[in-house]
């Protein structure tokens, strides 16, 4: 085994047909994308070169609003932050500190993650339906009937209603990770703690998030990266819609290409989107500058 | 023991992966595959031809269904040296896959589209077969005259007509009566009906806005209403221009109806399918649609069955535009890729399928037929029987907008007509708007 890793010409032979895959499936497009993005085309004829003139489109006279979708995708990357991460943590701290059925719960925290985005979308579709919606008829039942809305398609709400499902869906996701890192961290230092008299809330506090750094700032990265990226489940539930209300970068790039036939415009917001999320990475990293605890 | 056996297992899993991988790699790109086999005897090869074909029936509410796929089984019955490879989509998310078939030349050898603007883009690309030469073994001869206008460009014919479709307003009479609700020939008394709905807890008119196109109807047919079927057409080739105070009215009464509450509340989050089914269960007044659906109203399970009237869209008193127009035309088409290997065959398939489908078109009811034959008139359903009577006095038809207008535009018209439903546009805004579309077209013509 360590005659094979320590072999550069194994690495290269084993990593290749991996690595052209990704090359072909990954990169190449990033690179096509960036040269469409100087291009005035319809997807289907030709197209003429018009250099950097989408990307100025896009934040000076957007008829369709791609500085307001970007605030959108924002506002659901804080969300993601600040709402998801911490429920996320919150479980992944009562979990690990040996719960009855501690498997089981884990197990149906994770089901969101793996259920088709289609799936949770149509789900999500008619807990919110205006007439028989779960949502709706259980206001209702609480007699709280004058909260009903039609919480689709009103554009006050388009854009929280649709993000629930989604900062939802993957709060398992989050958990499993830092519960996994949580159970990495030796019990010597909370019987230490605990002879010290730490309550659990101190432990949890002082001890555990620290040690864990390394894994919130994955889950934080992905997070953020991941909301400025979101495309199924608004695609599904409201497609940016009513008006626009709902509207993220990549819904909004969808149907500039396939709905108006705007592949230059819409390649232009796809390399926009990866910028934003390379630059968000460098961001979350100088911000968690880790130091390497050994313990 | 254990060690041979997580060895094996290993292995399939090894083989596993790289099966699927082998999956993943595209086929041939081309459109059908044709082995020859040549026949003994005579001059005429007997090609073995196997083509791909897409439409979009798929799912069992549509009307269609059923009567399209009899038709592909009855084809290969007679045709067996064509092999027909059938695939379905529904509607909306076939829009985005033809044309992103198309415009990867991936498109397959026979596909349904709309015509006019819709399909213009493929025919500028030259992805579509023009048809002209095919044609002149007195098919066009079938075909009634007006049906094909919106399959030519430059004069080439690249579509053949099945059926032609029309709006109408479907009200059930049930509800009518037991609210004691006249059923509106004008439109103000469609606004006193939708008052009298409301009052009783009933949605008047259901519309799944949610798709855009269902609610582009209202402001289509309104516009019909108030500038008329010249002006409308007219308006629509760049020819006149839609900020004209006619448009602005037609703007004003779908914004009048939205505010008077004329609309289901979560309209804008509804599917097409939704808002239908709804009706489909009688919970809903009215709905104003193309005339597809009438078949399955009359269905032996149809909750609403045997009360369902018909009407055209309401007159506006005193206005400029056609009372009896109608929202409609012969716009739904088979078309051929121009990459398609069996051309003859393909060609074949598609006038087959165009006249039979006009046929069933009359008896099932999803349409006026557009190839001249007899009619079983015993046959028609009763709502299709009322739309028929009810289209033969039009004085004109005008296709729905975002059929007629090309790409973006249509876009554009669509989330004009949705800022209208929320209210965050006024139909002056509106009416500009709509002319900027005019204008630009003008600026980009070479």
């Amino acid at each position: 085994m360590d005659r094979v890793l320590s072999d550069k010409k194994a690495i290269i032979i084993f990593v290749l047909p991996a690595f052209l895959l990704f090359a072909a499936i990954v990169i190449a497009p990033i690179f096509l994308s960036g040269y469409y993005s100087l291009l005035k085309w319809d997807g289907i004829g030709k197209g003429t070169f018009i250099g950097v003139q989408n990307y100025i489109d896009l934040f000076v006279n957007s008829s369709e609003g791609f500085g307001k979708s970007v605030l959108n995708s924002i506002i659901l990357a804080l969300l993601s932050v600040f709402v998801q991460l911490p429920l996320a943590l919150i479980l992944a701290l009562v979990l690990s500190s040996g719960v009855k059925g501690e498997n089981f719960y884990r197990t149906v925290f994770f089901i969101p993650v793996i259920i088709s985005t289609v799936v949770i979308g149509q789900l999500w579709m008619k807990v919110y339906n205006p007439s028989y919606g779960l949502l709706n008829t259980f206001l209702r039942g609480i007699r709280l009937e004058s909260l009903q809305m039609p919480w689709l398609g009103d554009v006050r709400t388009s854009l929280l209603a649709s993000f629930v499902p989604i900062v939802w869906q993957y709060i398992g996701y989050h958990m499993l990770l830092m519960y996994a890192s949580i159970k990495t961290i030796p019990d010597e230092i909370y019987e230490a703690a605990r002879i010290d008299g730490a309550s659990p809330f101190k432990m949890a506090m002082k001890i555990t998030i620290p040690l864990i750094r390394p894994i919130l700032k994955v889950c934080v990265i992905f997070a953020i990266i991941g909301s400025l990226k979101v495309f199924d489940l608004v695609y599904i539930l409201t497609n940016g819609g009513p008006v626009h209300s709902s509207e993220v970068p990549s819904t909004l790039m969808y149907n500039t290409i396939f709905h108006r036939y705007m592949y230059g415009s819409g390649s232009a917001m796809a390399v926009f989107i990866v910028i934003e999320c390379l630059v968000f990475t460098v961001l979350v990293q100088k911000f968690f500058k880790v130091e390497e605890f050994t313990y | 023991m254990n060690k041979h056996i997580s060895k094996i297992l290993c292995f399939f899993l090894a083989g596993a992966i790289t099966i699927s991988l082998a999956a993943c790699v595209k086929g041939p790109t081309t459109g059908g595959d044709v082995n020859t086999r040549s026949n003994g005897t005579g001059d005429k090869t007997e090609k073995k031809v196997t083509l791909k074909l897409w439409h979009i029936w798929a799912a069992d509410t549509e009307t269609q269904k059923k009567p399209f796929e009899q038709i592909l089984k009855d084809f290969q019955k007679e045709n067996p040296n064509i092999k027909l490879q059938v695939d379905a989509y529904e509607n909306e998310t076939y829009k985005t896959k033809i044309k992103t078939a198309v415009a990867v030349q991936e498109a397959p050898d026979i596909f349904f589209t709309w015509g006019a603007g819709f399909a213009k883009p493929f025919v500028t690309s030259n992805s579509v077969l023009p048809l002209d030469d095919y044609l002149k073994d007195g098919t066009r001869e079938k075909i009634s005259k007006g049906m094909f206008d919106y399959f030519i460009y430059d004069e080439k014919i690249y579509g053949l007509p099945m059926y032609m479709w029309s709006a109408v307003l479907y009200c059930n009479q049930e509800l009518f009566d037991k609210n004691d609700v006249k059923i509106p020939e004008t439109y103000e008394e469609l606004l006193t009906a939708v008052k009298a709905f409301n009052s009783k807890g009933i949605v008047p008119l259901t519309c799944g806005e949610k798709e855009r196109w269902p609610g582009m109807f209202f402001q289509n047919i309104l516009a019909i209403r108030t500038a008329g079927v010249k002006k409308c057409n007219e308006a629509l080739s760049g020819e006149a221009s839609f900020n004209q105070p006619e448009f602005v009215e037609s703007a004003a009464k779908l914004e009048e109806l939205v505010k008077a509450g004329a609309f289901d509340k979560g309209a804008m989050a509804l599917t097409k399918d939704e808002s239908e089914a709804a009706f489909k269960q009688g919970k809903v007044a009215m709905y104003y649609m193309g005339n597809w659906p009438a078949g399955s109203f009359d269905a032996d399970d149809s909750p609403i069955k045997g009360k369902v009237v018909c009407r055209n869209f309401p007159a506006i008193t005193d206005s400029k535009g056609d009372a009896n127009g109608f929202l409609g035309g012969s716009i739904e088409s088979f078309m051929i890729s121009s990459n398609t290997q069996a051309k003859e065959e393909a060609v074949k398939v598609v006038k087959y399928i165009s006249e039979k489908m006009s046929e069933q078109a009359s008896v099932v009811g999803f349409g006026m037929p557009a190839w001249n034959g007899e009619i079983d008139k015993s046959k028609i359903l009763p709502t299709n029987a009322q739309i028929f009577e009810l289209v033969k006095d039009t004085t004109g038809y005008v296709l729905a907008w975002d059929t007629f207008l090309e790409g973006a535009d249509a876009d554009t018209h669509k989330s004009l007509v949705a800022e209208i439903f929320a209210g965050t546009k006024t139909p002056e805004q509106f009416a500009e708007e709509m002319q900027k579309i005019n204008e630009n077209k003008a600026q980009n013509k070479p």
